[in-house]
């Protein structure tokens, strides 16, 4: 007959299975908003044009300010990764608390920015007053409301597990397992980053030039 | 486990990222014509494969993970793929009769 399996697990092969399960979520996150990069790759390649006109009433140093404050969140969240695998444990606890902090900086921005569109009539279906090419600027506006929607509501979840991984944190002890934790929130706030790095080309520098 | 990486791995990262955000925001000005969407997604590109390699760990991670990121973008390439192939071959025509734009 064959034996119980061993009731302790070599480390290596915890972070392995941990690191893995939130890889195979991310993948799913990633057919999610690759429907709504489709939809944008139609519309670019079909109405060229009318979506460079279109482009132009988004306001570009605010994508540009948020895109910089997104990636230093990013960088703050890799070194408490890097510093939870040393369980340095009040230095993990205040990078989080930065991060959290970058990340809710970035929704101020965009809450901002959202406001001034909402002002600009740039919201389809709500309020909407653009006249010239109005169709195809109403369907980028339902595309950038969509995509930098779904991302505003992912990076809120993740600033919400910041928060409470980091209340977690306040006393000690450092388990391994914790440890897990900050390395697998760690991968998927660098998705939500990544997905911003993709969305801010797309929608603020399609057509700064002409 | 290994010993994470230097402290210095990752500023270095986060200085590439910056320098790459200035660079598409500087480029994107200059009119290249076709080339400006060509350029602003090989930097988006370059930007995420760093975001993954180094801040994700992707290049100290076993062979399994790596397989299964590499997957999750396979699988995305065949979708795009196959619903490009449905939208490029489709041509738009319209109806004689269009309802009057409610926007």
């Amino acid at each position: 007959m064959s034996v119980a399996a061993p009731e302790i697990r070599p480390a290596a092969w915890r972070e392995q299975t941990v690191s893995l399960g939130m890889w195979v979520f991310l993948a799913t996150e990633l057919m999610f908003f690759g429907g709504i990069f489709m939809g944008y790759l139609y519309l670019r390649t079909q109405f060229a044009g009318e979506v460079a006109q279109a482009s132009r009433h988004t306001h570009e140093w605010l994508g540009t300010l948020n895109t910089a404050i997104l990636l230093t969140s990013s960088f703050s969240m890799a070194l408490a990764v890097r510093f939870s695998q040393l369980a340095r444990r009040e230095t993990v606890q205040r990078l989080l608390w930065v991060t959290a902090a970058l990340g809710a900086a970035f929704l101020a921005v965009k809450f901002i920015e959202y406001a001034m569109e909402w002002h600009e009539g740039l919201v389809p279906g709500l309020h909407f007053t653009i006249v010239e090419n109005a169709r195809t600027t109403a369907l980028f506006f339902f595309l950038y409301f969509l995509a930098t929607g779904v991302h505003a509501l992912h990076l809120t979840i993740g600033i919400i597990t910041v928060l409470w991984l980091s209340w977690r944190l306040r006393k000690p002890p450092f388990p391994d397992a914790r440890a897990d934790d900050v390395e697998v929130l760690g991968l998927y706030w660098h998705f939500v980053d990544a997905v911003w790095i993709f969305l801010y080309p797309l929608f603020y520098l399609v057509s700064l030039a002409s | 486990m290994n010993s994470p990486p230097r402290l210095r791995v990752y500023a270095v990262t986060w200085i590439a990222l910056m320098a790459l955000l200035v660079a598409t925001f500087v480029l994107a000005h200059f009119r290249l014509g076709a080339w400006n969407p060509a350029v602003a997604l090989a930097i988006a590109a370059a930007k995420a494969v760093l975001v993954a390699l180094f801040f994700m760990h992707l290049r100290r991670s076993s062979a399994l993970v790596v397989l299964f990121a590499v997957v999750a973008f396979f699988a995305l390439a065949i979708l795009f793929g196959l619903s490009g192939t449905d939208y490029a071959t489709r041509a738009i025509h319209p109806t004689p009769w269009v309802a009057p734009d409610r926007y």
